[in-house]
């Protein structure tokens, strides 16, 4: 009971002040309204699956949080670390019990399921623009933080998946540059796969093993020039013409052009087949370029990024968004927190920290990104990426899809009906 | 007096009497070449993933690039240990890691016991019916758990916070409580429990009661101590589950000062990149308590599980 009324309470208040605020927003024409430092209090906590270890903790709580205090020394930041892997299973029981941290770091696509239920703040309502935004980031990027035409996260960094060549084993081959569409695709992968007299695969053409399975195909998927859903996200489209035939090419590549075999690589493998020569040309994440550098620094001239041109050139983007939470006692301070761990310096250092791709536009002139190959390849390339997510239900249902993707390279089923069955499974979680 | 003459009936009863020898035992020539071979390959299976988990840890990002791989680092690379111990407060993971296992092992042993026998040799209305629901807990999934029980910690009366009716506050979230209070107590222990404990003979228990034992000393001091491969069993396996425990600890801490050994490993499993000289590095030594206890209470294990049935 005395709960139920202080929330009432702090929900009037935190009315009264959203009001003002929206009002704010509204007379400043769709600009951010500024935060007086001296006027944002409070203690608020964050739950972070970046900056994890002592290096992320370091950065973070040594160098981060001391400037941030600088400029709001009445709020306190309570840090909780965990990983992307259980960062669901956190996120899950915090609102459940009602302990939604004041700020979360999410990925690209879970911003629309947790906005849908209720937890997360509209940032228009805190003083946010999404015009603002899209001066700072491209539209996709933004979009990716939207869900029923409010601006619920601002991005930090991007996870890119795009197309690697091993240009010396192409050269070896006869090629100068990697390929400009899926028949070169196809030939230079068969023209660079190697097996033993007894057939046994030495290096593959194309690797597309050593990626989660879904993302692969959604990298295929853009490539051929299709999207995941419809533009209002009521219906999958994954499984047109466009997935078909991306999905076709992906088991083409295995079963008809043998560039690669099932269980040549894989997600757990030690080492990307790209850095020691296991594989020609495969899709890769951005981060391929620091673990070269780290694993064989002699092979790093030899690695270029390439979009896997099909009917559109295809690029793959995730990335982790700062949200707030719609019942956090100090929104203002949370604001100030997502603001600031937005900002220029600070993503910078946590995208360099963990070798990304840095969401703001401003940044492809930083001396990290121009000395990171990968990372300015993909952030001059931003405009043609495209994300996954879109429903609501996409944290639910995207488990499903990388069955559907194994079982048609493993012939077990034709891209089609893989496709369509799992299609089906989509619409009705989205119709529940 | 009383209890040794207890103890004495105890060791001519046919429980605690060695069992007849298997035929494996008189195997010679031949038969017995055979069986060592078996015996070889099963140990070197066993100890491969082991052995290359040390090795691995021990070698340099560029090596374990090299395809086809090798199998002794070219460069004993010791400093990946220096290095993992620096990634990640690993002193006070290894220390609240040894804190809760030893904890849960203790309140297992100690409750899970007494409701084992309780649930073995004492006759209450409605005992079947508790034991059958003990069983049906072993068939609940972990992940199913997992909401209800958060919940019932975020919602701990008259803790961190909360009032009487468990509002307010954090409950037992971020505390010692939440780390050990939910898993201090299994339906597994107290099933293997009961079970070692049905498989002694009633005659101790009328000789003790004759000799004027009440029901507490029957439990302490004649059968107890006729189980102690069931203690070792119970207690390698429950500090086994909860060294190894990863997902409850991080779900009902926030503060780094209360995370364990499993939550610091995962540092080296990011997102597209795994650092597997220094996963492996830290799981070795994350290993070494596990491999420590076994070595000392084996003896105790194997007839624990032999007893048991568990294989």
């Amino acid at each position: 009971m005395e709960v139920k009324s202080r929330m009432r309470r702090t929900a009037s208040v935190a009315m009264v002040a959203l009001m003002g605020l929206g009002l704010v927003a509204c007379s400043a024409g769709g600009s951010d309204t500024p935060l007086d430092p001296d006027e944002v209090s409070g203690e608020i906590s964050l739950l972070t699956p970046i900056f994890e270890g002592s290096p992320g903790q370091d950065l973070l709580e040594d160098e981060l949080l001391p400037k941030f205090y600088e400029e709001y020394p009445n709020v306190k930041v309570n840090v909780d670390y965990t990983t992307y892997g259980n960062l669901n299973e956190k996120l899950t029981t915090a609102v459940v019990s009602g302990l939604v941290p004041d700020v979360m770091l999410m990925g690209v696509g879970w911003v629309e399921g947790f906005a849908s239920k209720n937890v997360l703040a509209d940032l228009g309502e805190l003083g946010l623009s999404e015009s603002s935004l899209k001066e700072k980031y491209t539209d996709a990027i933004v979009d990716a933080g939207t869900w029923d035409g409010k601006v619920y996260a601002v991005p930090i960094m991007l996870d890119t998946r795009f197309g690697v060549a091993r240009m010396d084993i192409l050269k070896e081959a006869g090629y100068d540059s990697p390929p400009s569409s899926w028949e070169e695709l196809i030939e230079i992968a068969e023209a660079t796969t190697v097996r033993s007299s007894s057939g046994k695969l030495e290096r593959a053409g194309f690797d597309m093993l050593s990626l989660d399975a879904r993302q692969a195909f959604e990298t295929m998927l853009f490539s051929a020039g299709g999207d995941i859903f419809n533009d209002d996200d009521t219906e999958p489209t994954f499984n047109g013409p466009e997935g078909v035939a991306a999905l076709g090419l992906m088991s083409d590549l295995i079963n008809k052009y043998k560039v690669e075999d099932i269980g040549f690589t894989s997600t757990d493998d030690i080492v990307n087949p790209l850095i020691n020569g296991r594989a020609a040309m495969g899709i890769a994440h951005n981060n391929l370029w620091s673990q070269t550098l780290a694993a064989d620094p002699t092979v790093i001239d030899n690695l270029e990024p390439f979009l896997i041109q099909g009917e559109a050139p295809g690029m793959f983007f995730g990335g982790t968004l700062a949200t707030v939470a719609k019942n956090s006692k100090s929104p203002q301070a949370a604001r100030a927190l997502l603001e600031f761990l937005s900002s220029p310096e600070a993503a910078l250092a946590a995208n360099e920290q963990r070798g990304n791709v840095p969401a703001l536009t401003e940044l492809l002139d930083s001396d990290y990104v121009q000395s990171n190959r990968f990372v300015q390849f993909a952030m001059e390339n931003l405009d043609v990426a495209k994300r996954e997510g879109g429903p609501a239900k996409w944290l639910e249902v995207r488990g499903d899809v990388a069955p559907a993707v194994q079982s048609a390279l493993l012939g077990q089923s034709t891209p089609e009906k893989a496709l369509d069955d799992l299609a089906g499974l989509v619409q009705s979680a989205i119709d529940r | 007096m009383t209890v040794n003459t207890v103890r004495a009936a105890a060791i001519a009863s046919p429980a605690t009497r060695k069992g007849p020898k298997r035929w494996y035992h008189h195997a010679t020539g031949r038969q017995a070449a055979l069986i060592n071979v078996l015996l070889t390959i099963g140990a070197v299976t066993m100890l491969v993933p082991f052995v290359w988990m040390v090795l691995t840890s021990l070698k340099s990002p560029a090596e374990l690039a090299q395809f086809p791989p090798t199998v002794l680092p070219q460069e004993w690379m010791f400093s990946n240990y220096a290095a993992t111990l620096d990634a990640a407060p690993f002193g006070t993971y290894f220390r609240n890691s040894l804190i809760i296992a030893s904890t849960h092992t203790i309140i297992t042993i100690a409750l899970g016991s007494l409701a084992g026998y309780a649930l073995a040799r004492v006759y209450f209305r409605g005992r079947e019916a508790i034991f059958l629901a003990f069983v049906a807990m072993l068939m609940i999934p972990t992940y199913t758990k997992i909401v209800p029980q958060f919940l019932l910690v975020k919602f701990m009366p008259l803790f961190g916070g909360n009032d009487i009716f468990g509002q307010g506050g954090i409950g037992w979230l971020n505390s010692w409580w939440a780390l050990i209070i939910p898993g201090g107590l299994s339906a597994s222990a107290i099933f293997l429990f009961r079970q070692f404990y049905l498989s002694l003979p009633k005659d101790l228990e009328e000789a003790a009661r004759l000799d004027g034992l009440g029901e507490f000393r029957i439990y302490a001091q004649i059968y107890t101590p006729l189980i102690k491969p069931a203690i070792a069993t119970v207690g390698l396996l429950t500090f086994q589950d909860s060294w190894n425990n990863f997902l409850w600890p991080l779900l009902v801490t926030t503060s780094a000062d209360l995370r364990v050994i499993q939550v610091g490993l995962a540092v080296f499993q990011q997102l597209d990149n795994t650092q597997w000289q220094y996963l492996m590095a830290g799981t070795t030594m994350a290993t070494v308590p596990m491999v420590l206890l076994f070595i000392f209470a084996q003896k105790y294990f194997i007839q624990g599980f032999t007893n048991a049935g568990i294989k």
